[in-house]
């Protein structure tokens, strides 16, 4: 996404990136970023809730049309939860055997078949 | 106050450490010094908006890419797509790598902000929608992404003749 943004950027279309994953997106390198501090795949707002949404776009519209500069971020100032335990969680190894990781890696073997098999048919 | 770990998570260094111990090389996530920007030339009120998503349509014949799904390849899309914003798609996101332990993906309006756009452009807010929404691929290959699936997301975009467009990642 950060590659698309970039992309029409350049050829004369402003663009805003609603966004969970701050590291990535700014390691990209994009024009406008409003970065949610939310798990992966609430890059809209929180489930089940207008207002967050609502609030949420007005803030990336508000990037778009306010941004100084290229790799302006605003970072949301909601809060998934009080607590931000959540954040430990994602692809924890501390948490996985190793009988685990190899069944991750099978998994994952599965995974990149699957998909190479539907881009190829593509 | 607050605690330490209560930081943005660092995907970067969490997913390389995590395909490194699964056996894996590291992978590189695209990095550039430079960025483009073109400021947003026409009032927002006035302007006509896109809107991009990496949200793939519900594709009967593969496999559960219900809320909560796990991960589901063969859910991938490979070919930019366009959708009215009419219309009240059916988009899911079993196909990325969201967060299964933590959300669920049972409301699209979490990940596709099309139903609050359009309440954006009755309140005046925004002036226009683009007349379709536009699908980008999640594919791992940055060459196929910036050789063939960028020019074609821009030549659709500069068809919509839009001033602007908001970037959803799921």
């Amino acid at each position: 996404m950060s590659l698309a943004a970039r992309h029409l950027e350049a050829n004369g279309i402003s663009t805003v990136i609603m966004g969970c994953a701050k590291d990535i997106v700014e390691h990209c390198g994009v024009p406008r970023f409003l970065f949610s501090d939310f798990p992966l795949g609430n890059s809209a707002g929180r489930p089940f809730d207008v207002p967050s949404q609502t609030q949420t776009l007005e803030l990336a519209l508000q990037v778009l049309e306010s941004a100084p500069a290229p790799r302006t971020t605003v970072q949301s100032p909601l809060r998934w939860s009080e607590d931000a335990a959540w954040k430990r969680d994602y692809n924890d190894l501390t948490k996985l055997s190793p009988e685990k990781i190899a069944e991750r890696r099978r998994e994952f073997e599965v995974v990149k078949a699957v998909a190479k098999g539907k881009r190829e048919a593509t | 106050m607050t605690t330490e770990h209560d930081v943005p998570i660092p995907y970067m260094q969490r997913t390389r450490d995590y395909y490194l111990a699964l056996g894996y090389g590291a992978y590189r996530w695209a990095h550039f010094a430079e960025v483009p920007f073109t400021p947003l030339r026409t009032p927002l009120s006035r302007a006509r908006v896109g809107l991009i998503t990496t949200a793939a349509p519900f594709q009967p014949e593969a496999g559960d890419q219900g809320p909560g799904a796990p991960y589901n390849a063969a859910a991938k899309f490979y070919q930019v797509y366009s959708v009215s914003t009419e219309s009240v798609p059916d988009l899911r996101i079993s196909h990325v790598g969201y967060d299964r332990l933590h959300t669920s993906a049972k409301d699209i309006n979490t990940y596709f902000p099309l139903a609050r756009m359009r309440e954006a452009v009755a309140a005046g807010r925004i002036g226009a929608l683009a007349p379709r929404f536009h699908g980008a691929p999640t594919n791992r290959s940055q060459r196929e992404t910036t050789e063939r699936d960028l020019p074609e997301l821009l030549r659709r975009c500069q068809e919509d003749s839009v001033d602007a467009a908001v970037l959803a990642p799921s």
